[in-house]
């Protein structure tokens, strides 16, 4: 079984290109938004209020990306954008899950 | 509806329905169907029937335990068919539930099921309740059933073993122990139909000794069978091998077998050896076997342990009495030998002297009387000569027995001490017609030799040789040959028959209808002639031809190495013959003696007959003048060549006078004569003094000094001749007083003593002498007396005969048991009485003391101390280390070693060492004693080994053998005795430890049979049991504790205590469980369940006032519901130290008020508490109230909170234990909430979601903040994520295993996997370095180890 994840793209009103994804991310699918993420040119906002649970594969496709991602994230995930460094490269926000 | 169970459902739709009262299945009632679903479902035994023909189903549970090979045919068929056998117990049951409507119970009912091809003997705890239709009649029968045949059955067998060994601290007979095993084994006749016991006996046949449920004399229990008959009712040679046999009982001579407690006799019976350690068995046991049970692994080993207590007892009472009859043997033994020579010593020898002396008076003055008279007193005193002289001679052997033989070992030329000793029986054997040939040329060598005893050796064998020759010749010869000197005394005699020849040395042996001179003799003289010989590290033999003569010969080594240095003496003056009776007993022999006696004029004048003369001269030739005019006149002579010799001499043994001459060097003549009067014993010997000086002044000079009279020279032999006399006379008239003071205490058997004000031994007797080496020639002794102990060796022993002399000082009178030192360094115990008395004489106070030689006494009293206070120490031992540590330190106190060891030579490569000191280990040993331990190994057994700093033993332990050593320290004497003592002390310890380790197995075996009936084997996550049975006695008891898997996933936690203790407690307690048990199944509420359980116990006996804790857990919720029959109240321990003791829900225990209402509780156990339920004997105390115990078990619940659920256990077990261990069983359960979360998953990503979603359920009930867990799960998955990765990415297919418990404040995660990790750098990949660095912010510690069998992460984070 694999774990769940939905990945919904489209554009913000400001027309930045927009992906929100919801459910886990770990191993065995941080491919699928890896490949999502490839999909998009120029700067993404990854909104990722929904997600439950992030590990450092997840983390590694965020990092391949680092440099264009506007990030949302709920504060159950924000220790491990900290510890990992994210923070300190992209901007993050703190989103309460919806 | 089938498909609810793959196993059984099939086989049901496989069923023709059509054919049965029910129809195809689609046109069931609901009803019917819902039963179906329900038994399918159930993982609980269960069978039901409905319909007319009350048609059958079961579910898998049922198939596995009861139904076995009547599946699938059962299925479907009518209840009465599938269960023919039982009809008759189970059609009546089921009657009345069809018929009221009503649940009927049974416990452990007896069923003979068929279901593995025979009638199997089968226990079930069974309820049939009623199902019911659409519309509420009752049309059919559920029964839910638990199997407990393993429960009574391993209760039956455990009985029968508790039983066997319930006697094990007396010591038996062989038969009572028998008699006792036959009828403990007769109360169980299911396991065992019957038994014989057969015993091998010496005869090489062997007996039936003990027979139970069988007669004798059944032609299958032969009263005798023969050992090596192959053919015999019995395979008698297989067994006498060692093999166990299974004998087949169908046919001759197994024909009307009795049957036991079974309907059809046993088909089979098991043959087992009883094995004997390191031999052949003792014999072997027949055990019938239980038809009705298959002979599985626990049926064999009931066997064998049955036997193994069988051989064991046979060994321990065969052990008692041999070592019993060993050691009275040797008591009676001794106890005779000092019975018969103190009573001839005593009895004999003071009337004797009191007889010989007035004899001697008696002759005297009778003289001149009627020569019939004078005839008379001559038999007399022959006679009493002759008595004296067998007393003297068994008193010379208790002497020799006894190490007193008082030798002085001076060299001499052997030829002419012989030769004169032999030339004293001349007369006689000349008399007596016989040529008398002496041969005895000078030797070039000496030979060490005691005069006295060399003269009983050679005049004991010429009056042998006398008394049974009568023609031809005596022959004496002495000569040298190989290093030592020969002496043969033959006579052409009659001889000795061969038969008689071997015996001819032994004591009291006399050779029947032999012809003699005479029919006088005791048998005893040539006993010591070989004794003395012996003495002299000389041997004698016989050779004898029966009609021609006989010759002994002796052999005598030259020099003095083979005697004792301190018992040489050097040289003196000629040797002086101080016993002539035997001459004399041998001329009376001699027909014509009396007539001769007559004519020839006597050489000694009557009355002086006894007079003992000393000479005491420094000039030879005056001597042997002296001498020869002196003896001619038939005085007894002694010379000596100066004063201080003659003063040892006057010393050692008074004479009647004392001729000494006045000059002499060293100490003169008139020197002695002052020495002699300045000592009381021998103030009162007359001095005839000779003085070459003549006038008045020399003579005054010589009488002032204390002479009797003075002569001098030259004088004539007539002068002197008249002189000694009148002074003997006038000496025995005024002496008579102290002579007789003097033979009655030389007569004394008791050791006779003088003591001056100082303490100065001035005046013993020959007793004192004899017992301790020390003789009158030494007097005065000044303290510190020589024969105290030395205070440097011994200085307790020293100190004991401080005391007693400080006691004889003070007091002047009192009695001590005391140690001293015989001169030659043995240890002696005397125990000495003595009293303050006045010397007459000058007035001066004296002490006057006796005493005895009391060492025999003394060790066996310490002997028999010693063994009762090991006894006691063993026999209060409760295991075997126990056992052998007291005895340890009782043979410490004994000998006050510095220490003990014990190293035992199990099968290790090490000796398992025990000690007095606790420290002490194998390898910290020195070396030297590590090696003497290993040495004692190769002795026999029980033989004591001693140097100069301690002994060692060898004895056998029941693991193997045992070298024990004691440490005396340096140079501390351990005696004869000592060595007597430790070897009874160490086989007694033997015994001891195979006692110990029978209890050790027996209470393994108690232990091991009680956990098998309390179950279960598999715990409940999250669970802790314990049961401890009580110490002492070690008696299994009734409590109980039971976790039971619910079907809806809740777990029912029961703790109960029966009343009472022992086996019916313990059965009690098996119905009271499982009748709680099936309760709690079929409804699971604590409180209706101790309502039911309330009716179930009013109709047991003994299970009144029993008392139980019922519960039900929820694991996932921590939702406890509970109900307590009158039990102490569980303890609930929160992680934040706070404690609640659950006594809610309670009311009276079990059957004191049947169909009382009784409440429930409930309680939610929070995240990481800890739950006790425990029985009274974890917390009551003597003298304490509960409460405090209650206090403590929660404050050690409290201690424990952050240690694992099972090292709680044990803590809480020692920590409340009472010194001595637990008086009574204790049962107790721990559960800490939630259990620990386990899950094992395939190696592969898909698996990450699912689990993580277990592990956050579980965290959640641990109740983390959301963050703690979120760091929690993201550790974990990072965890399983690289184990998936590197663990498995080349070898797919392994496993991981995640392990998570909670503690009070610390979360603990594990994540095994199975892979192999090559190069383990988890840093090549960037983001699984990421997921390591995650792990390590998430977690406290991170502990990676990786091996050859996969990688461990271990995780530990605070939660508090």
């Amino acid at each position: 079984m694999a774990t769940p994840l939905t990945l919904t793209s489209g554009r913000r009103q400001d027309g930045a290109a927009l992906l929100t994804a919801v459910g886990e991310i770990d191993m065995s699918n941080a491919e699928t938004l890896g490949a999502a993420l490839d999909d998009t040119t120029g700067p993404v906002v990854l909104d990722l209020t929904a997600v439950e649970y992030l590990d450092s594969a997840g983390l590694s496709v965020l990092f391949a990306h680092v440099e264009r991602i506007e990030l949302f994230a709920p504060p159950l995930l924000l220790p491990v954008l900290a510890i990992s460094g994210f923070t300190d490269l992209a901007t993050v926000h703190t989103a309460e899950p919806r | 509806m089938f498909v609810v169970d793959d196993e059984v459902g099939g086989d049901l739709a496989l069923v023709d329905w059509e054919a049965t009262p029910l129809g195809p299945p689609g046109g069931w009632p609901q009803s019917l169907r819902t039963a179906v679903s329900i038994l399918l479902s159930s993982r609980f035994p269960m069978w039901m029937a409905w319909g007319p023909e009350l048609t059958f189903f079961c579910n898998a549970a049922y198939r596995r335990d009861t139904l076995g090979r009547k599946y699938p045919w059962a299925l479907g068929r009518p209840a009465s068919e599938v269960w023919a056998e039982v009809w008759d117990d189970a059609s009546s049951r089921i009657d009345t539930v069809l018929t009221t409507g009503r649940a009927t119970w049974d416990e452990g009912l007896l069923l003979f099921l068929e279901r593995s091809g025979y009638p199997e003997e089968t226990y079930h705890t069974f309820s049939y309740s009623p199902l019911r239709d659409d519309d509420g009649t009752v049309v059919g029968m559920l029964c839910v059933v638990s199997e407990d045949t393993e429960r009574v059955v391993g209760e039956r067998r455990m009985a029968t073993l508790r039983d066997l060994g319930s006697d094990f601290s007396v010591v038996r007979t062989e038969q009572e122990m028998l008699t006792f095993t036959g009828r403990q084994l007769g109360r169980n006749l299911r396991d065992l139909p019957f038994t014989l016991t057969y015993l091998f006996q010496d005869d090489g046949t062997v007996r039936l000794a003990n027979a139970t449920g069988v007669a004798p004399g059944h032609p299958a229990a032969p009263a005798i069978l023969s050992a090596d008959d192959a053919d015999g009712v019995w395979p008698v040679t297989e067994l006498a091998q060692g093999r166990s046999a299974l004998v087949d009982l169908r046919g001759a001579p197994f024909t009307d077998l009795p049957a036991g407690d079974w309907p059809q006799p046993p088909t089979q019976a098991l043959v087992l050896p009883l094995l004997r350690q390191g031999s052949g068995p003792y014999g072997f046991l027949v055990a019938a076997l239980n038809r009705y049970r298959p002979l599985d692994d626990g049926y064999r080993g009931f066997a064998e342990l049955v036997a193994g207590h069988i051989a064991a007892g046979v060994a321990s009472a065969r052990n008692y009495q041999a070592q019993q009859r060993r050691a009275e043997e040797l008591a009676e033994l001794d106890r005779a030998k000092t019975t018969f020579f103190s009573n001839i010593s005593h009895e004999f020898r003071t009337p004797l002297t009191l007889i010989m002396g007035p004899l001697e008076e008696l002759r005297g003055h009778l003289a001149g009387a009627d020569p019939r008279v004078r005839e008379e007193l001559e038999v007399i005193h022959r006679n009493g000569l002759r008595l004296g002289k067998l007393v003297n001679t068994l008193l010379d052997f208790s002497r020799i027995e006894a190490g007193r033989m008082q030798a002085r070992y001076q060299p001499v030329d052997l030829a002419a001490v012989t030769a004169e000793l032999a030339s004293m029986f001349r007369s006689a054997v000349e008399k007596a017609g016989l040529s008398f040939d002496v041969e005895c040329p000078p030797l070039d060598e000496p030979v060490h030799i005691d005069h006295g005893m060399w003269e009983k050796v050679i005049l004991n064998l010429l009056s042998n040789a006398l008394k049974f020759t009568f023609d031809g010749s005596i022959r004496v010869r002495v000569r040298a040959d190989d290093g030592h000197a020969v002496v043969t005394v033959a006579d052409t005699g009659i001889g000795v028959p061969a038969g008689e020849l071997p015996r001819l040395f032994e004591r009291f042996h006399r050779i029947e209808n032999a012809r003699s001179r005479s029919n006088e003799g005791s048998g005893i003289g040539l006993a010591l002639v070989r004794e003395l010989v012996g003495l002299h590290g000389g041997t004698i033999t016989a050779d004898s031809v029966e009609g021609e003569g006989t010759t002994f010969t002796i052999r005598l080594p030259f020099g003095h190495a083979h005697l004792p240095a301190e018992a040489l003496a050097p040289p003196t003056g000629p040797a002086v013959l101080s016993s002539d009776s035997y001459l004399r007993e041998a001329l009376r022999w001699l027909p014509d003696e009396s007539s001769d006696a007559d004519d020839a004029p006597s050489p000694v004048p009557v009355t002086d007959a006894a007079a003992r003369v000393l000479i005491a001269d420094d000039n030879a030739d005056m001597r042997e003048y002296l001498a020869r005019i002196l003896r001619d006149a038939g005085y007894l002579v002694d010379a000596v060549g100066d004063g201080r010799a003659a003063l040892r001499a006057v010393r050692t043994a008074a004479p009647d006078l004392v001729v000494s001459d006045v000059m002499m060097p060293d100490m003169d003549g008139l020197e002695l004569v002052a020495a002699l009067r300045a000592d009381s014993r021998t103030a009162s010997v007359p001095v005839l003094l000779l003085s070459a000086r003549a006038g008045q002044e020399a003579s005054i000079e010589g009488l002032r000094a204390g002479a009797d009279d003075y002569l001098v020279k030259p004088f004539a032999a007539a002068e002197l001749l008249a002189r000694v006399r009148a002074s003997v006379e006038l000496a025995r008239l005024r002496g008579h007083h102290a002579r007789w003071r003097t033979a009655l205490v030389d007569s004394l058997q008791e050791a006779f003593f003088v003591c001056d004000e100082d303490g100065a031994v001035i005046e013993i007797n020959a007793s004192f002498a004899d017992i301790l080496g020390y003789g009158a020639d030494g007097l005065p002794y000044a303290p510190v007396h020589p024969w105290w102990p030395d205070a440097a060796v011994d200085p307790e022993a020293h100190q004991q005969a401080a005391d007693a002399f400080a006691g004889l000082l003070g007091h002047g009178q009192g009695s001590y048991t005391l140690p001293v030192t015989h001169r030659d360094g043995h240890r002696l115990w005397i125990n000495s009485t003595f009293n303050q008395a006045q010397d007459p004489e000058t007035g001066r106070r004296v002490v006057v003391g006796t005493f005895r030689d009391v060492t025999a006494e003394h060790y066996a009293i310490q002997r028999d101390s010693a063994l009762a206070s090991l006894s006691t120490r063993l026999s209060q031992a409760t295991s075997l280390a126990d056992a052998l540590g007291g005895a340890l330190t009782e043979l410490r106190n004994l000998w006050r070693a510095r220490s003990v060891l014990a190293a035992v030579f199990g099968g290790d490569d090490e000796p398992a060492l025990t000690a007095t000191d606790d420290t002490f280990t194998w390898h910290g040993l020195p070396g030297e004693r590590r090696d003497v331990l290993t040495e004692l190994r190769h002795r026999p057994l029980l033989t004591p080994a001693a140097d100069r700093t301690g002994a060692g033993i060898l004895l056998e332990h029941p693991q193997g053998p045992l070298a024990l050593w004691i440490d005396l320290g340096d140079n501390r004497p351990f005696t004869g005795e000592d060595q007597l003592l430790l070897s009874l002390l160490a086989g007694h310890l033997a015994q001891g430890l195979v006692r110990a380790h029978q209890i050790d197995q027996q209470r393994e075996t108690a232990i091991a049979l009680q956990r098998a009936i309390l179950g279960p084997s598999s715990l409940p996550d999250g669970f802790a049991v314990r049961y401890e049975p009580a110490t002492r006695p070690l008696e299994v008891g009734g409590d109980w504790y039971d976790t039971i898997a619910l079907p809806d996933g809740r777990i029912g936690v029961v703790v109960g205590d029966c009343v009472g203790r022992g086996l019916e407690a313990a059965a009690v307690m098996g119905q009271l469980r499982s009748a709680c048990r099936a309760l709690l199944l079929q409804d699971a509420r604590p409180g209706r369940t101790l309502m039911a359980l309330d009716h179930f116990a009013a109709s047991l006996p003994g299970a009144r006032c029993s008392t139980v804790f019922c519960s039900v857990l929820d694991p996932e919720t921590g939702q406890l519901t509970y109900s307590s029959a009158g039990h102490p109240p569980a303890i609930l321990a929160h992680s934040d130290g706070t404690t609640r003791l659950l006594s809610e829900g309670r009311s009276v225990p079990l059957a004191v008020l049947p169909g009382r209402e009784r409440p429930e509780a409930r309680c939610a156990i929070p995240a990481r508490a800890t739950l006790l339920l425990y029985t009274d004997g974890l917390v009551e105390r003597r003298r304490r109230p509960l409460t405090v115990g209650i206090d403590q078990a929660g404050e050690a619940i409290q201690a424990g909170r952050d240690v694992a659920v099972d090292d709680l256990a044990t803590q809480v077990m020692s920590r409340l234990a009472p010194e001595g261990g637990y008086d009574d069983d204790v049962a107790l359960l721990l559960y800490r909430h939630p259990a620990p979360l386990e899950m094992v998953f395939p190696a592969e990503s898909s698996q990450l979601a699912p689990i993580r979603s277990a592990l956050r359920g579980w965290l959640t009930r641990c109740q983390l903040s959301p963050q703690t867990l979120q760091g929690v799960l993201l550790a974990a998955g990072e965890a399983c994520a690289n184990a998936i990765e590197h663990g498995h990415r080349n070898a797919p297919g392994g496993t991981i295993r995640l392990r998570a418990e909670a503690f009070v404040d610390d979360l603990r995660l594990t994540v095994v996997d199975t892979g192999d990790w090559k190069t383990p750098q988890p840093e090549a990949n960037t983001h699984r370095g990421r997921g390591m660095a995650l792990m390590r912010a998430m977690m406290q510690q991170v502990t990676v180890t990786s091996g050859s069998t996969g990688t461990t992460v271990d995780m530990h984070t605070r939660i508090a």
